[in-house]
């Protein structure tokens, strides 16, 4: 080892070369001789060529000692590769079987690496992606809040850790004009945005500085799919105008195609500034948030640290209800991917742990073949083979199976890799961009080797420890049989048991917590329910009365439809997600401090939408047609909210809440029901505090109308887009499903990590079973002789079954336990990912134990059997 | 990996060296003091009475790969006839691998010499 550092060494200090130095060496040599020469009194041109010739040939004794310092030849590798394809031809069922394995192990940690890769590592798609951030504001419990225009303004002007800063929010808007009417996403941005993001125009041009400010004209930039399919790609489309929600904007520009953000599609971009620049005050919050763009070396925290001064600043100058606020700031990267961060990087662990388990099997194989091959490594050490080259040698065979497996593991990969990205869940950004590219092959290189590296040490280590005499003698018990080799082999038994354990505890919990999220009652009645999603353009809906009439309208017409119900209205149903958020007080209540103020979600609801739910009503009443707006203003809170004030639900009523909590200014509603709560931002997500506004008293464009049908739902779906049509001929109806499709929706993901844990535990199960079975089989293979003493000398069956068996069970009780701890260490880590049960179950761990403990022993009964069927007659005989 | 100390063409009657052989004879020519390549050619043809004939082909590869295994260090210096040589110094380590050599050579030739003697000697 120490001679290839110093070669390494010698390669990379190569300036002053190796060459001149012995060059100088030799004539030095030289010069010593003739010296000589010349003191024996011979002529000086006779002493020089008298020297010449005792020396020798200095190119070759040059040429040698150069050599000295080089690498292995090239011929000496290749033979040790025709050696390894040799000894694959020799025994090819124990290479199909390591090939096989390996190509399982390394193939699965491949697919998954691609998948991590395109998801969390790779670079986000814009110019000096890894240095963009997400901005908002945080107080308290509630952080990346929206950020107030003025607030913005200071930002981008008094910090010093940012290159550039650009405001955006999301806008839907009706388009008219152009045929139907047609509801477009929009992204309202600042003239910033488009530049951090890399936008170019295909056509026409970006906004620029004067599009920010209020008084511009109002302006769109389109992106290239909006163009082609809505302005059928028409080459004077700048200068156009588009009427949105009833306002003309005009076409300055056409982007080329480019990468999404975040996973929203957008159809054209709208100047923020127009709308948005014209407020004084500190504390007005629309739903912008902020997209940073850091200088380089910046960290996060020095952001940070820079927006809260500047917000401290702001606290002392421009003194408000916010003066508490401070800034929130995350990689753009880290916001886009969420929690699937934490589901794919347990989920390499996972496939790591598999591949480990693959490496054991190998490496006991190989163990189990080195001892086979004892007597011929002996012979090559007997004729002279140093113990570095057989080492060598072994490990380029290892190398070579390993590199096999490897592309067999490539190819597998692929295959599975397709799979993932057909069927994953949407919610995983850019998991369609994952492939086998350059840094994956990189990554599969270096795992192949790795695994050849450590499969292989077992076989090296005990090949230079082979006892030439004793491994020549015919029969004689070799190396691998040794003491080492056994306690390396229990280690590697006991290794996968551990590794198995953790693996199916693990699963097992998501499994659960997948069961638990799919059967928990979401608080109403999903199945025979319709979700029919519309939403209003204010154009032709501009004031809350029309809203209101429509939809009244409309319900009613519904309601007559036969095979209906019930009909009611929401603005955001379960599992939609955050609607939107606010802090709130109970007025008759203790007012909290500042930083713990209660924040709930809230939403619109009509009075007949909690019966048509079938949502329990625990206390008071719903809202009725009494609920009107001038009346006495009234809200419906869920039982999440009760549980933090009262100590039972019914004296939440005639309670006052106040919206904005007590240190802003907010409405004050009663407190008139109280209803069960469902599963707001998904079945596998805990109870929200939720507060709903009657409709009637706070009319929302856009609104979710729910039917309640007699049959299956699915049969009326034509009968309410005629009822639609009815209302409405310029409506379109943004979605209209069966509501267990949009509840089961948010589950896609844990379905998918769920899945792939199943599958890893149940390789780790295969593995492992293989790997226990060969074990034991080998151990009862050498001991053949000492049963048929034993059983020569009278020993029962029974008593070679409790022998062999005790040992296998010592064995597995040692990997159990040992996996009890490593199962314990991955529930912390699962804890956020577990749902409805605890993630330290001890029943779930026993059933783990129980499962693993079956394996084993399903494993170990064909050697223990084998065990009981020694004929010691025929034994002693042959011995 | 394996060499052979060759013979010098120059003398067939002079003896070969057995594997490894070389290696230690430098190790021990350098016991004393640090010296230089001929300086060690002339220690190992004097001390074994012009028997060993060193062919610097074998040196030369035979010094690098003590250098390699850092149990020899060089450095050049001036000779005491104000000559510069490149010197070779034993290392701690070289030092270790000398005593442990020389006892496995020692025994090595005894061995040899107890097969090798006449028949008569053993009876």
């Amino acid at each position: 080892m120490r001679e290839w550092w110093a070669k390494i060494r010698q390669i990379l200090k190569r300036t002053r070369g190796l060459d001149d130095d012995l060059g100088e060496e030799m004539r030095s040599h030289l010069e010593f001789l003739i010296e000589e020469n010349i003191a024996r009194g011979m002529a000086p041109d006779e002493a020089r060529a008298a020297a010449r010739r005792h020396f020798g040939n200095q190119m070759t004794t040059g040429e040698r000692a150069r050599e000295a310092w080089q690498f292995p030849r090239l011929e000496t590798v290749l033979q040790d590769l025709r050696y390894g394809l040799r000894g694959i031809r020799k025994s090819p069922s124990f290479a199909l079987v390591v090939m096989l394995t390996l190509a399982l192990g390394i193939g699965a940690n491949i697919a998954i690496f691609s998948v991590v890769h395109a998801v969390l590592l790779r670079p986000l798609p814009y110019p000096a992606g890894e240095r963009l951030v997400w901005l908002g504001e945080s107080t308290g419990d509630a952080s990346g809040i929206s950020v107030t225009w003025i607030n913005f303004h200071n930002w981008r002007g008094e910090n010093h850790t940012f290159e550039d800063m650009a405001g955006f929010e999301m806008a839907d808007l009706t388009l008219t004009g152009r045929g139907e009417a047609v509801l477009t996403h929009a992204m309202v941005v600042t003239s910033g945005f488009l530049r951090l993001t890399g936008a170019r125009p295909l056509m026409g041009r970006l906004f620029g500085e004067a599009d920010d400010r209020p008084g511009a004209s109002p302006t769109v930039v389109v992106t290239s799919e909006f163009w082609s399919k809505t302005l059928g790609g028409d080459p004077q489309a700048v200068g156009a105008t588009l009427a949105l929600n009833g306002k003309a904007y005009q076409v300055i520009g056409v982007l080329a195609p480019g990468p999404r953000f975040l996973s929203r599609a957008v159809d054209f971009y709208l100047p923020l500034g127009i709308s948005a620049g014209n407020t004084a005050n500190r504390s007005q919050h629309g739903s912008m948030r902020v997209l940073g763009l850091l200088k380089p070396g910046v960290t996060l925290a020095n952001a940070r640290v820079d927006l809260d001064a500047i917000m401290k600043h702001l606290a002392l100058a421009d003194p408000g209800p916010e003066n508490d606020h401070r800034a929130f700031a995350e990689y753009l990267s880290v916001v886009r991917t969420g929690d699937v961060r934490q589901t794919l990087w347990m989920l390499l662990g996972a496939v790591g742990l598999v591949l480990i388990l693959a490496c054991a099997n190998v490496a006991s194989l190989l163990l189990a073949r080195s001892t086979a091959r004892a007597r011929e490594i002996a012979i090559r050490t007997a004729i002279g083979a140093g113990r570095r080259r057989l080492a060598r040698q072994l490990l380029t065979e290892n190398l070579v199976l390993a590199a096999i497996g490897g592309g067999l593991g490539l190819l597998l990969a692929g295959l599975c890799l397709r799979t993932l990205v057909v069927s994953g869940p949407s919610s995983i950004p850019r998991l369609a961009e994952a492939s086998v590219d350059v840094p994956v092959l990189l990554f599969a290189a270096v795992v192949t080797v790795i695994v050849a590296l450590l499969a292989g040490l077992a076989p090296v280590f005990t090949a230079g420890r082979v006892d030439l005499t004793l491994a020549l003698k015919e029969g004689s018990a070799a190396s691998g049989a040794g003491r080492r080799g056994h306690f390396f082999r229990n280690t590697l038994v006991t290794a996968e048991i551990a590794i198995t354990l953790v693996l199916s505890f693990a699963s097992g919990l998501l499994i659960r917590s997948l069961i638990m999220a799919q059967t928990q009652y979401p608080g109403f009645d999903s199945d025979h329910l319709l979700a029919l999603e519309l939403q209003l353009p204010p154009s032709s809906y501009d004031s809350d009365d029309a809203a209101r009439q429509f939809y009244g309208r409309l319900m009613e017409g519904l309601r007559g439809e036969p095979g209906v119900k019930a009909v009611g209205a929401v603005n955001c149903p379960p599992s939609a997600g955050d609607c939107g958020d606010w802090w709130y007080s109970i007025l008759e209540k203790p007012a909290p401090d500042r930083g713990s103020v209660p924040l709930s979600l809230f939403n619109t609801a009509d009075s007949a939408y909690f019966r048509a739910m079938h949502m329990r009503l625990v206390a008071g009443r719903e809202f009725t047609d009494a609920d009107r707006p001038g009346g006495p203003r009234v809200v419906v809170i869920n039982e999440e909210i009760t549980r933090k004030w009262w100590p039972a639900p019914q004296l939440a009523l005639g309670h006052r809440i106040k919206i904005g909590g007590p240190y802003r200014e907010g409405p004050v509603y009663e407190i008139v029901g109280v209803v069960a709560n469902v599963s707001q931002m998904g079945l596998d997500t805990e109870p929200m505090p939720e507060i709903y506004y009657p409709f009637s008293q706070r009319a929302e464009r856009a609104m979710v109308v729910m039917v309640r049908t007699a049959g299956d739902p699915a049969t009326l779906i034509p009968a309410i887009r005629r009822r639609v049509a009815a209302a409405d001929r310029n409506l379109p109806i943004q979605s209209l499903r069966p509501f267990e499709k949009w509840l089961e929706a948010p589950l896609a993901q844990r379905r998918f990590s769920t899945m792939l844990l199943g599958v890893f535990a149940a390789l780790a199960m295969i593995l492992a079973a293989v790997g226990i079975y060969g074990v034991l089989n080998y151990w009862v293979s050498v001991r053949q002789r000492e049963i048929a003493v034993r059983l020569a000398l009278g020993a029962q069956r029974s008593a070679i079954l409790h022998w062999a068996g005790s040992h296998a069970m010592r064995l597995a009780a040692v990997g159990i336990a040992m996996g009890a701890f490593g199962a314990w260490g991955a529930s912390q880590l699962l804890a956020t990912l577990v749902f409805g049960v605890s993630a330290q179950i001890p029943g779930m761990m026993l059933a783990a134990a129980a499962v693993v403990m079956a394996i084993a022993a399903l494993a170990a009964s064909v050697p223990l059997w084998r065990a009981t069927r020694v004929d010691a007659v025929q034994h002693l005989h042959d011995a | 990996m394996s060499y052979i100390g060759s013979v010098s063409t120059v003398d067939d009657q002079r003896l070969e060296f057995l594997q490894g052989t070389l290696e230690v004879l430098i190790l021990r020519s350098l016991q004393a003091a640090p010296n230089h390549a001929y300086g060690i050619s002339q220690f190992l043809e004097q001390q074994s009475e012009s028997e060993f004939l060193v062919d610097n082909g074998s040196l030369y590869p035979a010094l690098q790969r003590l250098l390699q295994r850092e149990w020899i260090t060089a450095q050049w210096k001036l000779s005491p006839n104000g000559r510069r040589a490149k010197y070779y110094r034993l290392t701690p380590l070289g030092r270790k691998q000398l005593v442990a050599a020389r006892s496995k050579w020692l025994r090595f030739v005894e061995a040899m010499g107890r097969v090798l003697a006449p028949e008569g000697r053993h009876a």
